[in-house]
C-alpha cells in the first residue's frame, strides 16, 4: 500500500483541482465530436464505479467481483422512477443513488466475518442475484430493458446537451475524486489501512470494527450507484445484458490495473480498460484474448498496477514531500495523573476459560491495584495470555466477573474494553503494516478523536487542526519509547524490539486506565531490554497501571510491585517479588517436584 | 397427482446428476485451496474445453465414447499444467492476497474467444452414448445419462478420495495440504505437488465437462455458470471439507431442480441467496471449520 505522491493540503492543490477544472470543461469545447463526447462521459461514470471499487479494494483488502449488481441498482432504479413514475432526473437520480448505498449497507451483512474466497463469493453471488433479477424479474424487462429513460434535465427542466451532461458526469467525478482523496488521507483512510493490518489491533484501541467495514461497504456502493445512474441516463435504454459478471470482472481489473489505493490508479485503470474496446473495435474476433491477455499482464508483472509501480521507481520517490516536522506535544500522558485514587482498578472473580475440552483458566482471582505494575509470571501454557484475551474481549470468559473499580462490566468486544480505559500489546506483534509509525500511534487516538465521516470528507479546519494537534502527542508518545527518529518510516522496517515498543505508544495513546503488555521483552536484546524497564517506570510515574506478562526474570521482578503467579489455569502464588521467588509452589512450578530433579540441574 | 410424483421424480435425479457434476468441480476447487490457497475461478472454462474437446474427438474422429473422456481428461490436466505455471505460480508471491483470483479468470476469458474461434458461437448437441430414449421408472422419464451422470461423477469423488487418503502421491498432497513446509522437509517436492493438485483439479473438470454435455448443449458459454455454482457448493460445503463439499453439490442441483418445478425464475437465482444466508450466519460455510484467531 503506498500513501499518495501528492495530498491535497495547501493552495497548490486547489490550484491543481482547478487545473483538472479547467481541462475537463474545455475538453468537449475543444474536440466537438459527438462520438468523442460520449466516450468521454462513459470514461468519466466508469472512473467513478471504479474508484468506488478501490475504496474497497485499495482500502479494505475486500474484493468485490459483484459491483456490476450494485451498478445495477442503481441504473434500474433511476430507470424505473424517471421512465414509469415520471420522476424528473433531479429527484430519480439521488432515489437511484441511495438505493445503491442501501444495498451496499445490506451486502456489508455477509461480508463483514467472511474472508478470502468466502468474501468473493458473497460478491458473486450478490452480483449473479442481480443479474438473474434484471434477467428474469417482468419489473425490469430481462432483454427488453427499460426504454425510453428521460433524457438528463436541466433544473429548469429543458434537456442537457451532451456537452452540458459530460460536464456533470466529469464534476461529479472530479468531486468524488477528492471527497476519496481526502477521507484516504484523513482519520477514516487510515483506521481502513490499520484493519488490513490486524482487525484485532485495531480494535485493541477502540475501532469498531464492523462500523468501518460497513461504512467502506456503503461509500463504495455509493459510487457505483452513482455510475449506474449516469449510465441509464446517457443511454436512454438499459436491458439487463450490460450488467453481469464480466462487467465486475472488467471493473475489478481497472481498478488492480491502476494501482489499487494509490490516488490515481482507478483513474488510470479505468481509461486505459474502458478504451480497449473501443480502440481494438475492429478486432473484435479476438477481443477477449487481448482483453485476457491484458488483465493477466497485469496481475502477473504489476502487481502493484501501472501507478503504484511508477510511485516505486527512485526518481519519483524522491517528489515525495518531505514530512511536516512535529513538536511534540508532552502533555499527552496527564490524562493518567488525575486518576491516581486508591483501590483497585481492576477485580476479577472467578475467571475461567475452555476451549472444548481443555481448560486455559479455571477460576482465577486477581486484583489489580491502581497505579502500580502488576506483574504476570507461569510456564508456558499456564493462562496468562488467555487471561489478557479474556479480560481484554478478544475471548468470552466461560464463568467469572470481571469489573472494572467497582462496576461489573458485561462480556463485550476488545473495542468496548478499549473504551472502558483497557488496552494491551500483543505476545505476537500486531502492527499495522502499511501505516507508518507515527500513524500507527495515531490510530490509537481513535476514541478521542471527535471529527467524523462530513469532517473528513470536506477537510474542515476543525478536522485539520484536531490532526495536527494529536500529530503533536502522537510524537510525544514515541519519545516517550524512544523511537521518535524513526516517526514517518513504514512500521515493518522498525526492529523487533522497537515495534514491541511502538505497539506500547500506540496502546498508551488510547488513554488506557490499565495497560497490559504482553510478553514486552521477549525477543529484545539486552540494551534495549534496560530501556523497556524504564519506559514501564515512567508509563507508572506518570500514573497508568500495568499488567506485565514477562518470562524474563529479572525484569519482572525489578518493575513489579505484585507478582501474580499462574500454573495449568490457577493463581497459584501472589504477594512481592521476594516473596514469590521463595513460595515452594512457584519453585515446583518451574523447576518440578525435588526428588523428580534427579541430576540436580535447572530445567528453567 | 401421479403427474406431480413424476415430476418429483424426474427433478430428483436432475439435481442428482446436476448436483454430482457441482460436486465433481468442486472436489477440484478442493484439492487445490488446502495445497496452495487458491483455486482456478476458471474451473467452468476447462468443463467447457472438456466438453467440446470431447466432442470432437467422440463425433468427428469418431472415437469411443471412454477414449473421447480419457482424451478430454487428459487435455484438461495437461491445462491444469499450464495454468498452474503461467496464472498461480507467478501470482502467489503479491501483496493483494486475492490475485489468483483475476489472473485464473483472465485465462477462462481467453479460452472462451479460443472455444469460439475453435469450435464457433453455436450450442452444439452431444449425442448421449446411451441413446437419446427416455427410461421409463414408474411414471417418471429419466434420461439413462443423468443416471451414468450420477454414478461416474459421484464414483470419481470418491475414487479421489481414497486416492488422496491411501496412495502414496495421494498422502504427500495431504501432506503439502496440511504444512508445506513439514512436507518439504520431509523429501515431498512441493512445487511439483501444487503442479499436480492443478491436473487433477483441472482433470476433474474436464471430465464433468463430457459427462454434462449430452443433457446440456456443448458450446464456448457453457462453462461459466457451473463453474460458479460449484463454487457455491464448495463455499457451502466448507472449503476445506471434502465430505461438505459432496454434500453441498447434491444440495445445491436438488434445491435448484426441485425450485424449478414451482418457478423457473426461481431456479436461477436461488442458489446465490441461498449461499448468502448460509454466509450471513456461518462464514466459513456450514459444515467449514470454525476459525479460532490465536492471539
Amino acid at each position: 500500500m503506498q500513501l499518495p505522491i501528492f495530498a491535497f493540503s495547501g493552495p497548490k492543490d486547489w490550484a491543481l483541482v482547478a487545473l483538472a477544472a479547467l481541462i475537463l470543461a474545455l475538453l468537449p469545447v475543444v474536440f466537438d465530436d459527438p462520438f468523442f463526447i460520449l466516450v468521454m462521459q462513459s470514461l468519466a461514470y466508469l472512473f467513478i464505479v471504479t474508484l468506488g471499487l478501490d475504496i474497497l479494494v485499495g482500502w479494505t483488502g475486500q474484493i468485490s467481483l459483484g459491483h456490476a449488481g450494485l451498478y445495477a441498482v442503481g441504473a434500474y432504479t433511476t430507470a424505473l422512477a424517471s421512465a414509469r413514475l415520471g420522476l424528473p432526473f433531479w429527484l430519480s437520480a439521488p432515489l437511484g443513488v441511495a438505493l445503491a448505498g442501501l444495498f451496499g449497507a445490506a451486502l456489508a451483512v455477509p461480508s463483514l466475518r467472511a474472508k478470502g474466497p468466502y468474501l468473493a463469493m458473497v460478491t458473486i453471488a450478490f452480483g449473479f442475484m442481480a443479474e438473474v433479477t434484471s434477467n428474469r424479474w417482468s419489473l425490469t424487462g430481462g432483454p427488453m430493458g427499460i426504454m425510453s429513460i428521460p433524457p438528463p434535465t436541466l433544473p429548469d427542466g429543458s434537456e442537457m446537451t451532451a456537452t452540458q451532461y459530460f460536464w456533470l458526469i466529469a464534476g461529479v467525478a472530479l468531486l468524488c475524486h477528492l471527497l476519496a482523496a481526502n477521507l484516504f488521507r484523513s482519520r477514516m483512510g487510515r483506521t481502513l489501512l490499520a484493519l488490513q493490518g490486524s482487525e484485532i489491533a485495531a480494535q485493541s484501541v477502540g475501532v469498531n470494527v464492523y462500523r468501518y467495514k460497513v461504512l467502506a461497504f456503503v461509500i463504495s456502493s455509493v459510487y457505483a450507484g452513482i455510475g449506474g445512474v449516469f449510465f441509464a441516463h446517457q443511454n436512454g435504454f438499459i436491458n439487463s445484458d450490460t450488467f453481469v459478471f464480466s462487467l465486475s470482472v472488467s471493473l475489478l481489473t481497472s481498478a488492480l490495473m491502476g494501482g489499487s489505493g494509490t490516488l490515481f490508479g482507478p483513474l488510470v485503470g479505468s481509461v486505459i480498460l474502458n478504451l480497449i474496446p473501443t480502440v481494438f473495435a475492429s478486432l473484435h474476433d479476438y477481443h477477449l484474448y487481448i482483453y485476457g491477455g491484458i488483465i493477466l499482464v497485469t496481475i502477473v508483472f504489476l502487481p502493484r498496477g501501472i501507478v503504484g509501480s511508477l510511485q516505486q521507481m527512485p526518481a519519483l520517490r524522491r517528489l515525495r514531500r518531505p514530512p511536516a516536522v512535529i513538536t511534540p506535544d508532552r502533555s499527552v500522558l496527564d490524562f493518567a495523573r488525575d486518576s491516581a485514587q486508591d483501590g483497585p482498578v481492576l477485580v476479577v472473580r472467578g475467571l475461567a476459560k475452555s476451549f472444548g475440552g481443555i481448560r486455559a483458566l479455571s477460576g482465577v482471582d486477581v486484583a489489580i491495584k491502581r497505579g502500580t505494575v502488576h506483574g504476570l509470571i507461569g510456564p508456558n501454557g499456564s493462562g496468562k495470555s488467555t487471561f489478557v484475551n479474556v479480560v481484554t474481549g478478544v475471548f468470552r470468559a466461560s464463568a467469572g466477573k470481571i469489573m472494572l473499580g467497582e462496576r461489573e462490566l458485561p462480556p463485550q468486544g476488545p473495542h468496548r474494553m478499549a473504551q472502558h480505559g483497557i488496552t494491551r500489546t500483543f505476545q505476537s506483534i500486531r502492527l499495522f503494516v502499511d501505516l507508518s509509525v507515527i500513524d500507527n500511534v495515531m490510530v490509537g487516538f481513535h476514541l478521542q478523536l471527535k471529527s467524523g465521516l462530513w469532517a473528513h470528507l470536506l477537510q474542515t479546519r476543525a478536522a485539520v487542526a484536531e490532526e495536527a494537534a494529536y500529530r503533536g502527542k502522537a510524537m510525544a508518545l514515541l519519545e516517550l519509547v524512544g523511537i521518535a527518529e524513526r516517526a514517518h518510516d513504514p512500521a515493518q522496517n522498525l526492529s523487533y524490539g522497537q515495534q514491541r515498543l511502538l505497539e506500547i505508544a500506540r496502546a498508551l495513546a488510547a488513554r488506557p486506565q490499565l495497560l497490559m503488555l504482553d510478553e514486552p521483552a521477549a525477543g529484545v536484546n539486552p540494551t534495549e531490554l534496560h530501556h523497556l524497564s524504564r519506559i514501564i517506570r515512567d508509563i507508572k510515574a506518570a500514573g497508568v497501571t500495568l499488567l506485565v506478562i514477562e518470562h524474563h526474570m529479572e525484569l519482572i521482578m525489578g518493575i513489579s510491585d505484585v507478582i501474580s503467579v499462574f500454573d495449568f489455569g490457577q493463581k497459584i502464588s501472589e504477594g512481592s517479588a521476594a516473596a514469590v521467588r521463595e513460595d515452594k509452589k512457584v519453585i515446583e512450578a518451574y523447576l518440578g517436584v525435588a526428588e523428580a530433579d534427579h541430576d540436580g540441574a535447572v530445567h528453567a | 397427482m401421479s403427474l406431480f410424483f413424476a415430476k418429483l421424480w424426474q427433478a430428483l435425479v436432475s439435481g442428482l446428476s446436476i448436483g454430482s457434476i457441482y460436486a465433481l468441480i468442486a472436489e477440484g476447487y478442493y484439492i487445490t485451496f488446502v495445497t496452495t490457497g487458491a483455486l482456478n475461478f476458471g474451473q467452468g472454462e476447462f468443463l467447457m474445453i472438456g466438453a467440446l474437446f470431447g466432442l470432437t474427438c467422440y463425433v468427428t474422429f469418431g472415437l469411443p465414447y471412454a477414449v473421447a473422456v480419457i482424451a478430454a481428461v487428459l487435455l484438461t490436466g495437461v491445462m491444469g499444467a499450464a495454468l498452474e505455471r503461467g496464472a498461480i505460480r507467478p501470482v502467489m508471491r503479491h501483496a493483494l492476497s486475492l490475485s489468483w483470483v483475476l489472473s485464473t479468470v483472465a485465462v477462462s476469458i481467453i479460452l472462451k474467444n479460443a472455444a469460439v474461434n475453435l469450435w464457433g458461437p453455436e450450442q452444439i448437441k452431444f449425442p448421449s452414448p446411451f441413446g437419446e430414449a427416455v427410461l421409463q421408472i414408474g411414471s417418471a422419464g429419466i434420461f439413462p445419462q443423468e443416471l451414468f451422470i450420477i454414478v461416474a461423477a459421484l464414483g470419481t469423488v470418491f475414487a479421489v478420495q481414497m486416492f488422496l487418503r491411501r496412495s502414496l502421491l495421494g498422502k504427500a498432497l495431504i501432506a503439502v495440504a496440511f504444512n508445506r513446509n513439514a512436507a518439504a522437509v520431509m523429501g515431498i517436492n512441493v512445487p511439483r505437488m501444487v503442479v499436480f493438485a492443478f491436473v487433477l483439479s483441472s482433470a476433474l473438470a474436464g471430465l464433468g465437462g463430457i459427462l454434462i454435455a449430452p443433457i446440456t448443449f456443448a458450446w464456448a458459454y457453457m462453462g461459466t455458470v457451473p463453474g460458479i455454482k460449484a463454487f457455491a457448493a464448495a463455499i457451502f460445503g466448507g472449503l476445506e471439507n471434502p465430505i461438505g463439499i459432496l454434500i453441498g453439490g447434491l444440495v445445491i442441483g436438488l434445491l435448484e431442480q426441485l425450485l424449478g418445478m414451482v418457478n423457473s425464475n426461481l431456479k436461477e437465482g436461488i442458489t446465490f441467496f441461498f449461499i448468502l444466508i448460509v454466509l450471513a450466519i456461518r462464514p466459513t460455510g456450514l459444515m467449514g471449520r470454525r476459525e479460532i484467531t490465536k492471539v
